[in-house]
């Protein structure tokens, strides 16, 4: 709109309507005030007079106080009169009350429904000269706008003129309002502008400067607006600094009051959500100061909401103020704030302005010339457009640039200048949070996720095209894992096609068959809680979802703040709880229409490809279709080796004996063993630790404490005696207490992932001579900085790192092979001797992992003995600390570098025969009794057990054997005079390698037999083979490879199946805090299988677009990306 | 007046506007951001764009895309008026252009008014389903025109 305001009809003279005024608005707002009470408002407006009438009527009898609306329609706003009129006559709907349209007689008898409450228009408009002449001479004479806020953020008038038209309307408004006998009431509309991402300092500038120009035109009743924004600390300071620049700057005579705008912005698309963003608003006022409150309904930005609908916005506004006056919320109290930076720039930008002219329209008018005011994001020619604003990690607005604002200096740092998604993001920043808290607080579990409705949120086209479908066969923790990268990533970016996903698992969806709920609480963990996640990101102060969610230690303090430490290892059944909850988060991470989660409590039997999909037949005889399949099957059950089948058969034939093949711990049929049976172990590994609970604190005992730390158990008297035996003769050693916080990471100086690159590229390496130098001299490292820091504190220890590693630096620059015994490691160890180090020898792991070594004993009682001091002696190093104490610090360093070593070795990094003998057979098993044992207190009552006799531990080189003659089980050690013991059951408590080659009769068998899925075979360049049973799988994202060497691209395989192919699989968690390769390799499987969900379909490359003639041909054909 | 810079390889120099009633401008905001992260120069004439000053703007600056967003419902009826105008005028009647945004006051109505829209002289209408980003492929389709200076 450009030019003056058409000349309206002159005002009907006061007297031309007699009926009683609505009350003064700023003194009914006072007068609430000082009952404590918060006024609210509605924006309502309806063409009819009746309808009119009657919302009046409904908002001004509520028995809290309220302030009735008029808001206007579209046409009134402009100045189009006339066509107004025409739409009341052709009964065409309107959306507002066409005040001028209607005249002063019909808009007094319809604003005499508010009775004794006051009436406001609202209205938006730039010419707002007939609309005040209009409602003076109706009696009413509250109104709002103000010369830019109803200027800059609508149209194309100019600034210059929007100030002259309110100049005069004013003006003019002001003076027949006090002809009237009224006085008149402007709120400005500065407070709010362009709804969304202004720093408060500059609304509160913009809010106050219309102020002072309503007053400067001889208003003598204002009030002051102020739109909520994204962070109730801010708005709490903004309305502060507001009411103290108001008290400063406003003439003593002009009344005022604070009105706070609920949040202008995109609105929460759940309802709960909505409500939730409402009740904050109600809390922002009354603990902000402000007075009065315009509410919104959650359906405006749909449609014009009813009167109930308002009405109903206005009690539970009311009720949220009532509640908010006293107590806690995550509003502050005005008080609590320091309106410091919000107050200096606001008063800043108001200094600068009202300097530049006597006059407040002149003063505004030059100070958005000269870019002393400019509004981010504001596109009107008469803003310089020179700032801009962003959401800062906090939540708060903040200046990204300043352009010429004469703001004060600052040195906090600016937010980084916003991306084009990231102004999508910041537009829905409030309404996201708000449904994903409401989310938070549901546990209605109909609840059905968000339904976003901003760009970023809906699926385009979603409901409208057959969904994506990708099946995750087996739901443990690797299986939860892929899908909580799957929604983490389709939260951040929605497909074309609404994604489904199925869960499927035999045993429980979620926590899998190993962590299932049921299980008995025997059944613990090897991990403390507090390394112990299935998020990829730390919990963020939001809603725990996808990408952000608590470690299972934090979650479990929230339901079980008895039990939960950091560095206890809680009972597997809890973990399962806890991926069960994970799982119902992630479900609710994302919105329904653009990921669905199915869960199947389902074997799959088949999985076959037709017609470009995969189709998975199912236990109960249902076909899936899937685009995608991710194999996450978990510990599998192989055929039994030939001689563990011959154990079994000898038991089968003998009614007596019992064999108990290895699986793990909870799957075993151990409650049919009789109490007073022998039971052999086979194994000292961590299933041993289980098998052992199973049967003794499964059985009713317990262990207490005794004198000196250690526990005493108390048997139950149904416990069976226990032999158990292994190769080493010695359990798992324990592992160090954990002093490393959860964001620990360890960075190798020696063994880094650069010099493995640097190895491998020469080709398959050998492990001995070219890995396990660097390895050992990273492990000597630690020992000897750690002793070093012990006895000569910290300075001594770094320098001892610069020396150790500029010796190796050098070492390794010489020419040709490092001397004998003159080592990497040896070379560590030397600089360490110089540096001081006393009373240590170089790290021997293998002493350490067989400390029996060749050593014959002269019976059970001297070897149980000498076992005995020597787990005592372990419980001692672990309790020092795993980096504290120079012997478990040191082994950590092998867990922490295992990514380095999993770079050596998989994927055919070694040649085919040091993978064999070297690695697997050799270092594997040895570091394996060193470093992945169980927490201390395991070893604290296997010393007990071992005390009270329930538990006997065989010499080293433990045999197992059937023996014909007397028809029973029998154990015994050659090194231990004596040793051998006869068994009534043998319990094999070893968990099985995955083996393809032995799958029998489930899924893996058959991908197996139809050459989906093939065993890996390591391939030297010399035709040497190293044949393994695990599933042969691509680099990330692990495609397996079928029988015709080719990878299966629709599907995945991660976690243990795929072992040998890649080391250590067996890992159920990732690490608080860190990206680590857990979450990376489910993040490459998400990340691919995805890619299909974006592709457009073929027949349309760009879908939602509708092409024209002219660009059919030359856009259309199908996508060459989609290839692949 | 002010030069516009030399024409180089994709960068492609896009007009961007909305519709004479249309008052919304998060949407234009929007996408200068994003067609500038693309490597291309906008023109971008702000809400309520008159639909003389859009085709006095076309004929001066000589887009290589005239693209035009509108979220107010109204873009059916005052899309397909500005692109007949346009699609008239003996002079840039060939200047490609497209459409997108929530375009009709009914949900439904997507596709029919995209139809509509097309039919009026639209070559391509991005639905309120479509991903804006795309519009990067259809810049990257664009033939080449000859590099110019000059100024406008």
């Amino acid at each position: 709109m450009t030019g003056q305001s058409p000349p309206g009809p002159r005002p009907a003279r006061p007297d031309a309507v007699r009926r009683p005024a609505p009350a003064d608005l700023g003194e009914a707002v006072a007068r609430a005030a000082r009952e404590g009470l918060l006024v609210v408002q509605p924006r309502m407006g309806m063409a009819a007079p009746e309808a009119m009438a009657a919302g009046l009527r409904a908002v001004c009898s509520l028995p809290h106080p309220t302030v009735g609306t008029l808001t206007l329609d579209s046409y009134t706003r402009v100045g189009d009169h006339g066509l107004a009129r025409a739409a009341l006559a052709a009964g065409e709907p309107l959306n507002g009350f066409p005040l001028v349209a209607h005249g002063p007689h019909t808009t007094a008898r319809v604003a005499a429904a508010a009775g004794e409450r006051p009436v406001q228009v609202r209205h938006g408009s730039a010419l707002p000269r007939d609309i005040f002449r209009t409602m003076v001479a109706a009696g009413l004479s509250a109104s709002e706008g103000g010369p830019v806020s109803y200027c800059l953020p609508y149209g194309r008038t100019p600034l210059a003129e929007s100030v002259a038209n309110w100049r005069a309307a004013t003006a003019e408004f002001a003076g027949l309002s006090a002809e009237r006998g009224l006085r008149a009431h402007l709120e400005t509309f500065g407070g709010c502008l362009l709804g969304q991402l202004c720093p408060p300092s500059l609304l509160v500038a913009v809010s106050l400067l219309e102020a002072l120009f309503f007053a400067q035109q001889g208003v003598t009743s204002v009030s002051l607006s102020y739109a909520q924004q994204t962070d109730a600390r801010q708005d709490v300071e903004a309305l502060a600094a507001l009411r103290m620049l108001a008290d400063e700057w406003l003439p003593p005579g002009v009344d005022r009051h604070l009105v706070l705008y609920t949040y202008m912005g995109v609105f929460p698309g759940s309802p709960r959500g909505a409500q939730l963003l409402m009740d904050r608003s109600a809390e922002l006022a009354v603990r902000g100061g402000a007075q009065r409150l315009i509410v919104k309904t959650p359906v405006e930005a749909v449609r014009l909401p009813t009167v109930e609908e308002n009405v109903a916005a206005l009690r539970s506004a009311a009720r949220a103020a009532r509640r908010r006056t006293r107590g806690d919320g995550p509003v502050p109290y005005v008080s609590e704030v320091d309106p410091g930076e919000v107050l200096a720039e606001a008063r800043a930008l108001v200094e600068a302005t009202m300097e530049l002219h006597a006059d407040v329209g002149a003063a505004l008018t030059r100070a958005f010339a000269a870019g002393l005011l400019d509004v981010p994001f504001c596109l009107h020619e008469d803003n310089r457009g020179l700032t801009q604003a962003a959401v800062d990690g906090e939540g708060r607005l903040r200046w990204t640039r300043t352009g010429r604002l004469p703001l004060p200096r600052r040195t906090v740092p600016r937010p980084a200048p916003v991306t084009a998604a990231r102004l999508l993001q910041m537009l829905r920043y409030t309404a996201d949070r708000h449904d994903l808290l409401a989310l938070e607080a549901a546990d209605d579990p109909d609840w059905a996720g968000l339904s976003g409705s901003g760009p970023a949120a809906r699926p385009p086209g979603a409901g409208r095209q057959e969904p994506y479908r990708i099946a995750v066969v087996g739901t443990g923790p690797r299986g939860l894992s892929v899908l909580e990268r799957l929604a983490a990533r389709l939260a951040e970016r929605s497909a074309p096609r609404p994604v489904e996903v199925y869960a499927i698992d035999a045993h429980e969806v979620g926590p899998g068959r190993v962590w299932r709920t049921g299980q008995p609480r025997w059944s613990m963990m090897n991990t403390v809680c507090g390394e112990v996640t299935i998020y990829s990101g730390p919990p963020d102060g939001g809603p725990a979802r996808a990408g952000a969610g608590p470690s299972l230690y934090e979650w479990w303090r929230d339901t079980d703040p008895e039990a939960a430490a950091p560095d206890v290892c809680a009972p597997r059944a809890v973990y399962g709880q806890y991926l069960a909850h994970a799982l119902d988060r992630i479900e609710r991470t994302v919105p329904d229409e653009v990921l669905r989660l199915h869960r199947l409590r389902r074997t799959v039997r088949t999985l076959a490809r037709e017609d470009g999909h995969y189709v998975l037949a199912l236990d109960d005889g249902r076909r899936l279709c899937a685009d995608r399949v991710v194999l996450t099957t978990g510990h599998p059950l192989p055929r039994l080796t030939r001689d563990q089948q011959e154990l079994a058969s000898f038991a089968e034939q003998r009614p007596r004996l019992t064999y108990v093949r290895g699986d793990s711990a909870i799957d075993m049929p151990l409650d049919g063993i009789a109490p007073d049976s022998v039971v052999g172990v086979i194994g000292l590994g961590l299933s041993f630790y289980d098998v052992v609970a199973a049967l003794t604190t499964g059985r009713g005992g317990r262990f207490v404490p005794a004198a000196g730390g250690a526990l005493r158990y108390e048997a139950s008297g149904r416990e069976p005696l226990l032999v158990a035996g292994a190769r080493s003769g010695v359990p798992l050693r324990a592992r160090g207490r954990n002093q490393k916080g959860p964001q620990h990471v360890y960075r190798p100086r020696l063994f880094t992932r650069e010099r493995v690159r640097a190895l491998r590229r020469r080709g398959p390496l050998d492990f001995r001579a070219d890995v396990l130098p660097w390895l050992l001299a990273e492990v000597e490292l630690v020992r000897c900085a750690t002793a070093l820091q012990r006895a000569y504190g910290p300075d001594i220890a770094e320098r001892f790192r610069h020396e150790a590693e500029e010796a190796v630096r050098e070492g390794a620059a010489g020419a040709g092979p490092w001397e004998e015994g003159r080592g990497p490691q040896e070379t560590v160890f030397g600089a360490a001797v110089r540096c001081g180090l006393r009373g240590h020898g170089p790290v021997d792991l293998r002493r350490w992992a067989w400390p029996f070594g060749d050593r014959v004993f002269s019976g059970p009682e001297a070897y149980q003995e000498e076992l005995a001091a020597l787990l005592r002696r372990d419980v001692e190093l672990a309790a020092e600390g795993n980096a504290e104490g120079p012997v478990k610090a040191c082994l950590d360093t092998i867990r922490d570098v295992r990514g380095v070593l999993r770079a050596a070795v998989d994927f055919s990094g070694l040649a085919p025969r040091s993978h064999r003998e070297d690695f697997l057979g050799d270092f594997v098993p040895m570091v394996s009794r060193l470093t992945t044992g169980p927490p201390l207190v395991r070893l604290r009552q296997l010393l007990a057990l071992l005390d009270c006799g329930l538990l006997r531990v065989q010499g080293p080189d433990a045999r197992f054997a059937a023996d014909p003659v007397s028809g029973r089980f029998q154990v015994h050690s050659p090194r231990v005079a004596g040793s051998r013991t006869e068994l009534d059951v043998l319990v094999d408590a070893r968990i099985p390698d995955p083996d393809l080659r032995r799958a029998d009769g489930d899924l893996a068998a058959r991908l197996r037999d139809e050459g989906l899925l093939t065993a890996y075979v390591n391939r030297g360049p010399d035709g040497s083979e190293f044949a393994t049973g695990g599933v042969a799988v691509t680099g990330s994202p692990f495609h397996p490879v079928r029988a015709d060497g080719r990878p299966e691209k629709g599907v995945y395989v991660l976690g243990i199946p795929s072992e040998f192919t890649r080391w250590f699989t067996q890992v159920g968690s990732g690490r608080p805090g860190v990206w680590g390769e857990f979450a990376a390799d489910a993040d490459a499987i998400a990340e691919d299988a995805l890619h299909g969900a974006h592709e457009g379909t073929p027949a349309t490359p760009l879908p939602g677009v509708l092409l024209g003639p002219r660009w059919h041909a030359t856009l259309s054909a199908p996508d060459k990306e989609r290839d692949h | 007046m002010r030069t516009v810079a030399q024409r180089d390889g994709g960068r492609r120099r896009v007009l961007l506007s909305t519709v004479s009633s249309d008052a919304h401008t998060w949407n234009l905001v929007f996408l200068r951001m994003l067609l500038e992260e693309m490597g291309h120069e906008v023109v971008g004439l702000g809400p309520c764009v008159p639909d003389r000053l859009l085709l006095d703007t076309v004929r001066r600056t000589r887009p290589d895309l005239l693209v035009i967003s509108t979220v107010n419902g109204h873009g059916r009826l005052d899309g397909a008026r500005v692109i007949r105008a346009l699609r008239a005028d003996p002079v840039v009647r060939d200047v490609p252009a497209v459409i997108g945004g929530k375009l009709g006051v009914d949900g439904d109505e997507g596709a029919a008014a995209a139809r509509a829209l097309v039919d009026a002289g639209f070559d391509a209408v991005f639905t309120d389903t479509a991903d804006t980003a795309l519009i990067g492929r259809i810049l990257g389709a664009l033939p080449q025109r000859a590099p110019e200076g000059r100024t406008v």
